[in-house]
């Protein structure tokens, strides 16, 4: 009794290990072959659970999802023989396992590798066609796209894949080149702050010669003013002193005269040498006055 | 089995780990029918040893496998629960193949032959990178980025891209270069970083959706564009030099501002010292004429007199205030000397002084008139 439920027991292990071997999950991410004794018998298994035959049957699974193959960066040359150093990946995903099995024994690294190296001619060829302003600008599109486009030609066949997408990450210039960059760089922002600096001592000049002109005028104009004003004055003077002078010059004569003989002789230090025959000195000698 | 009996805990197989006696009795039954149901399974050939409490039936194994049935399929469904919290969804596989998204609460899978992801979506990730790059008009530049992202299709996320995140960082990488690229230095350190921003969103976008890795990018940031270590003395220059330019500009207008007032003034000035000037003329003039008038009809009147009287009064002024030297030139003789240069400085002198010497310097001489210019000439050579 007990013997046979040992045995029993021992049954129903082997019959679970053969049960367990002859099936196989595939996953909605991954993609499987099936080898019998090492042929490929059945291509692209879809996803979910499968029975095969135990023992004979190996089932080899890849990963079927989006993979990224990040290259090193490398250096190319451009059509003006430029070097930069560019950083690139690639993104891929298995297109035929049965092409992807025979070429690269389903490891993901041999494939990857083999698609940098292609990929990594095909920028050099790209790049050596192009200025380095086209590489850097906007047409980066375009040369991912072409190259894209021809390496599926050829990697289907070739390693069982299909190239979704090839991306520059950085496009870089080499140490010494930076150094130049810098330097124009530099070159460039003194230009501008030079131009600023100069345009602010331009504006300022004419700022300050309008001013000086304005002064100019102002002081020119108000001077003609004010000349004309004074002329004004001394014309209606002189009417003026016509109008009573006029009416007895000769009075006038003697009057103004007078008054000029006080004007001129004021001061203390004046020095009259006179004659004392002179008619204010006429009673001086004489009290009569006669001569 | 005395270790069941109260008071026993010394003798407890499990050592002290269990305490005083605390544990719940029931357990322990259950614990010992499952050890008798054991020995029964294994031919019950330790059941001898099992004393009074062994009560397995013997020879019969099959509620023993239907109890060990039953545990196991407890534990297989008790395993199949789990939860997902209300930022996650679950992408369920099974057999390896799509079966459904879980949402938020909680689920059932059968375990082993279902494959469960849960994967935040709700959350919003951050992707900073900060790097120097090359910019349209091949400077260097460097650009601080920041993508907010979070999972939108859980399925392709799970299930299309392996290491989705890193196809973020890369498509971020690229799609910024790109367009800084395609932008020149000025417009990136300025105001085109908006434009650069909405440019790379839009970017990352379309790769990561090209990719199918399920990603929604939410925001791109770019903070402020710097030029790099080496230049940027040089670029500091040129703010400096704006403010240069401003100040040069200021001041050149403070000067302005200084000039122009003062020379209206200075206008204002002249034009009213010519008001001045021709009021003052013409009233000085309308004075005089006035005066001459008045005077002249008083002379008019008496001419001899007022003539006579207006001359010795004018002459006895001018006599009063100046120094006087009277020579007889008729009756003197030829030579005649005046100290002239004497006469003068004592001049300078206290009043009386002078006024004595004056008076006693009144000589006859003749030719005085001769002798004063070379006196003066005299005085000038000397």
């Amino acid at each position: 009794m007990s013997n046979r439920g040992f045995f029993g027991v021992i049954v129903a292990a082997i019959i679970l290990m053969v049960i367990s071997s002859s099936i196989y999950v595939v996953t909605e991410y991954e993609r499987a072959v099936v080898l019998r004794f090492g042929r490929l018998v059945q291509m692209d298994v879809e996803p979910g659970l499968h029975f095969k035959l135990p023992v004979a049957d190996k089932v080899r699974k890849f990963d079927g999802r989006l993979l990224t193959a990040d290259m090193r960066p490398e250096s190319f040359f451009t059509v003006e023989n430029k070097r930069l150093i560019v950083d690139s990946f690639i993104k891929w995903r298995i297109k035929n396992v049965e092409n992807y099995y025979k070429a690269t024994g389903g490891d993901e690294r041999v494939a990857a590798e083999r698609l940098a190296s292609r990929v990594a001619d095909g920028l050099r060829n790209h790049f050596g066609r192009r200025t380095m302003h086209e590489v850097v600008s906007g047409r980066r599109d375009e040369l991912m796209e072409e190259l894209t486009h021809s390496l599926n030609l050829v990697t289907e066949d070739l390693l069982g894949l299909e190239v979704v997408d090839i991306r520059v990450k950085r496009i870089d210039l080499p140490t010494d080149v930076s150094d130049s960059v810098y330097a124009r760089m530099a070159a460039d922002r003194e230009k501008e702050a030079r131009e600023y600096r100069s345009k602010g001592q331009e504006q300022a000049e004419v700022i300050r010669a309008d001013a000086d002109r304005q002064r100019a005028v102002l002081e020119a104009n108000a001077y003609r003013d004010a000349e004309r004003i004074r002329g004004d004055g001394d014309a209606k003077a002189a009417a003026i002193f016509a109008a009573a002078y006029s009416q007895d010059p000769e009075f006038y004569a003697f009057v103004r005269s007078l008054t000029a003989y006080s004007n001129t002789f004021k001061g203390r230090e004046d020095l009259l040498v006179v004659d004392p025959d002179s008619d204010f000195f006429r009673y001086l000698k004489d009290a009569s006055g006669k001569k | 089995m005395a270790w069941n009996e109260p008071g026993g805990n010394d003798k407890d197989p499990w050592g002290g780990g269990r305490g005083k006696n605390d544990g719940p009795p029931d357990l322990d039954e259950a614990f010992k029918k499952l050890q008798d149901k054991l020995n029964g399974l294994f031919g019950g050939r330790s059941g001898g040893k099992g004393g009074g409490s062994g009560s397995a039936p013997r020879g019969n194994p099959w509620p023993l496998f239907s109890i060990i049935a039953v545990v196991a399929v407890v534990i297989y469904l008790a395993a199949g629960f789990y939860t997902v919290d209300a930022k996650e969804r679950a992408v369920v596989l099974q057999f390896g193949a799509f079966k459904e998204i879980k949402e938020e609460g909680l689920s059932w899978n059968a375990p082993l032959v279902t494959q469960v992801f849960k994967v935040n979506v709700t959350e919003e990730s951050q992707y900073p990178s900060r790097a120097l790059m090359l910019t349209l008009d091949e400077s260097i530049v460097e650009l601080p980025i920041t993508v907010q992202y979070n999972v939108q299709d859980v399925r392709d996320y799970v299930l299309n891209v392996r290491d989705p995140e890193i196809s973020l960082r890369h498509a971020a990488d690229s799609a910024l270069r790109h367009v800084v690229g395609s932008t020149a230095l000025n417009q990136v350190l300025s105001e085109g970083r908006q434009k650069i921003a909405e440019e790379v969103k839009l970017r990352i976008q379309a790769y990561l959706d090209d990719y199918g890795t399920g990603i929604l990018v939410r925001d791109v940031n770019i903070q402020e564009g710097r030029p790099p270590e080496e230049v940027r003395a040089a670029f500091d220059d040129v703010i400096k030099a704006k403010e240069d330019e401003e100040r040069l500009k200021n001041q050149a207008q403070a000067y302005s501002n200084e000039v122009i007032p003062q020379a209206r003034g200075r206008a204002q000035r002249m034009l009213e010292e010519s008001e001045a000037y021709r009021a003052e003329v013409i009233a000085r003039a309308e004075g005089e004429s006035d005066r001459f008038e008045r005077l002249m009809a008083e002379y008019h009147l008496q001419p001899a007199v007022t003539r006579e009287r207006l001359y010795i009064e004018t002459m006895e002024r001018v006599m009063g205030n100046a120094s006087k030297v009277m020579v007889d030139v008729q009756g003197g003789n030829n030579m005649l000397y005046l100290p002239l240069d004497r006469l003068v400085q004592s001049e300078n002198r206290p009043a009386q002084q002078s006024y004595q010497q004056s008076q006693s310097v009144v000589r006859e001489a003749p030719r005085a008139l001769e002798q004063t210019p070379t006196t003066s000439i005299r005085r000038e050579i000397r």
